[in-house]
């Protein structure tokens, strides 16, 4: 009878599964600290600038404490963007920025005055992603594609020569795209038009949720602009997929650069502990002081 | 014990999978820029395809075999590979963060990798025992680190040098696999 193959297959099969989901099911708790997946849920709303300004040597350290019963409300270089998706992820209320730790400033980079640079390496050993390169009696310099703009380096530079370049996003001088004024009126001649076969009408109807619109194949544009020759309202839609395109580029590039620095620092915390010293052990201006005094003699 | 030996360095340098039966290139290819991740993922590797012998071996005996369900055969080599790659990444995961994220999507390709469904399928074929069968599978998979990690180490050395602009990147890597491999002929005789 064929039935009765079918039925042992089925359940040897069944079995195999259901054996192995048991040990992974198993082991999985076993290995997998759950605090530590929080961790590091934390960890990635968190800016990852390393900036200590929350008062634990980087963006981990809060992240754990943060599980332990710390406020959320510590992250000047997030401000209410982190604050409010913490409060989502952990069920807490949305506090305000405790403005103790400082104020949201934007995106920065250092940058070392080099002819005043006098190599003590001061600034090398206090930045959390190692971006910063040089050494003794010679010139240092700062790696702006790693550095994140933490001012962890000014204070202990005994010439004062490291400037913070703020990194201003560029006036928006033109108007929003697609303007109400011009409602789409769902002709669908666009949908013919594009030699895509993307429906342009729905990417315009998403262009605030780029995850929408990137899953509707946003990124499969050409921008050929068939459809703005159509459209009889004449939106301006491939300037608005264009902008869509670039912001969602943009978006996926900050989480990268912010990934790497995670990393770096984790590296840099690595390090230092093989060594013994602690990621808290860093100059600061009483080094600076004691540098200078040292000079003097 | 001449047996077991003779297992291993028939595994590891006779009928080496990746250059002699042409298994597992794409981790080869793929893992192989940095000399610590090409160790990480030779560790891994190792790991999954002597487990997943053993463990196959035992499906296949005490399961397939008694109920006549061969034809079912690749499907549960699979899942069973499948389910000792995800043990694999946990414990990674847990020990190693740092690793784990250099390997990232690699830990769940090793499932993917021909060289561990191969050598779990080529072990029913030559009617193995049990500890030849997880022996075949360690050789299998030391055999596959030697050529990983000693890839990895020579594209280290590759990165250096002067290389022509239209040999850089794969062109230069298949060229050197492809000299890899003529050497490894060069241990047929040995069988």
């Amino acid at each position: 009878m064929p039935g009765i193959e079918l039925i042992t297959g089925t359940l040897a099969l069944t079995g195999i599964a259901f054996v192995s989901a048991m040990l992974l099911t198993v082991s999985r708790n076993r290995w997998q600290d759950q605090t530590n997946l929080l961790v590091d849920q934390v960890n990635k709303l968190l800016p990852q600038t390393q900036c200590a300004q929350c008062g634990f040597p980087g963006c981990k350290p809060y992240a754990s404490a943060i599980i332990s019963g710390e406020s959320i409300n510590k992250c000047p270089p997030g401000g209410d963007a982190a604050i409010v998706a913490l409060a989502n992820l952990l069920g807490r209320e949305v506090e305000m920025l405790d403005e103790s730790c400082g104020i949201q400033k934007p995106a920065a980079v250092a940058k070392v005055r080099e002819d005043e640079c006098i190599g003590c390496t001061l600034c090398i050993r206090a930045c959390p992603v190692d971006a910063i390169v040089g050494t003794q009696q010679m010139m240092h310099t700062v790696l702006t594609g790693i550095c994140t703009g933490c001012e962890l380096c000014l204070p202990p530079c005994p010439v004062d020569c490291i400037d913070l370049v703020f990194d201003l996003p560029a006036e928006a001088d033109v108007a929003s795209p697609a303007s109400t004024e011009q409602p789409c009126i769902h002709c669908g001649l666009c949908t013919d038009a594009c030699p895509r076969d993307l429906a342009p009408q729905q990417l315009l109807l998403f262009r605030d949720s780029l995850v929408v619109a990137g899953s509707l194949g946003l990124s499969d544009c050409i921008e050929c602009r068939l459809c703005d020759r159509v459209c009889p309202s004449e939106l301006p839609l491939t300037v608005t997929f264009h902008e869509m395109k670039a912001e969602i580029a943009q978006q996926s590039l900050a989480a990268k650069n912010a990934a790497a620095a995670g990393s770096r620092f984790y590296r840099h915390e690595q390090r230092l502990s093989a060594s013994g010293h602690s990621v808290r052990e860093r100059p600061t201006a009483a080094d600076k002081a004691n540098l200078l005094l040292n000079l003097k003699k | 014990m001449t047996e077991a030996f003779l297992i291993l360095l028939g595994t590891i340098f006779v009928n080496n999978f990746v250059m002699v039966q042409f298994l597992g290139l794409c981790p080869f290819m793929g893992a192989s820029q940095q000399f610590d991740s090409a160790v990480g993922m030779a560790a891994a590797t190792t790991f999954v395809l002597t487990l997943s012998s053993a463990i196959s071996y035992l499906v296949e005996h005490y399961v397939l075999v008694p109920f006549d369900l061969q034809y079912l055969r690749i499907i549960s080599f699979i899942v069973i590979i499948a389910s000792l790659v995800q043990f694999a990444e946990i414990i990674i995961r847990a020990t190693q963060p740092i690793l784990h994220q250099i390997l990232g999507i690699f830990i769940p390709l090793i499932t993917t990798n021909c060289a561990v469904l191969g050598v779990a399928l080529l072990n029913v074929r030559q009617s193995l025992n049990f500890f030849e069968a997880t022996l075949y599978g360690f050789g299998a998979a030391l055999g596959f680190s030697l050529l990983l990690i000693m890839f990895a180490a020579i594209r280290e050395k590759q990165a250096q040098q002067n290389i022509p602009v239209a040999f850089r990147g794969a062109a230069i890597n298949m060229i050197t696999a492809g000299l890899l491999s003529l050497a490894f002929m060069g241990f047929t005789g040995m069988d």
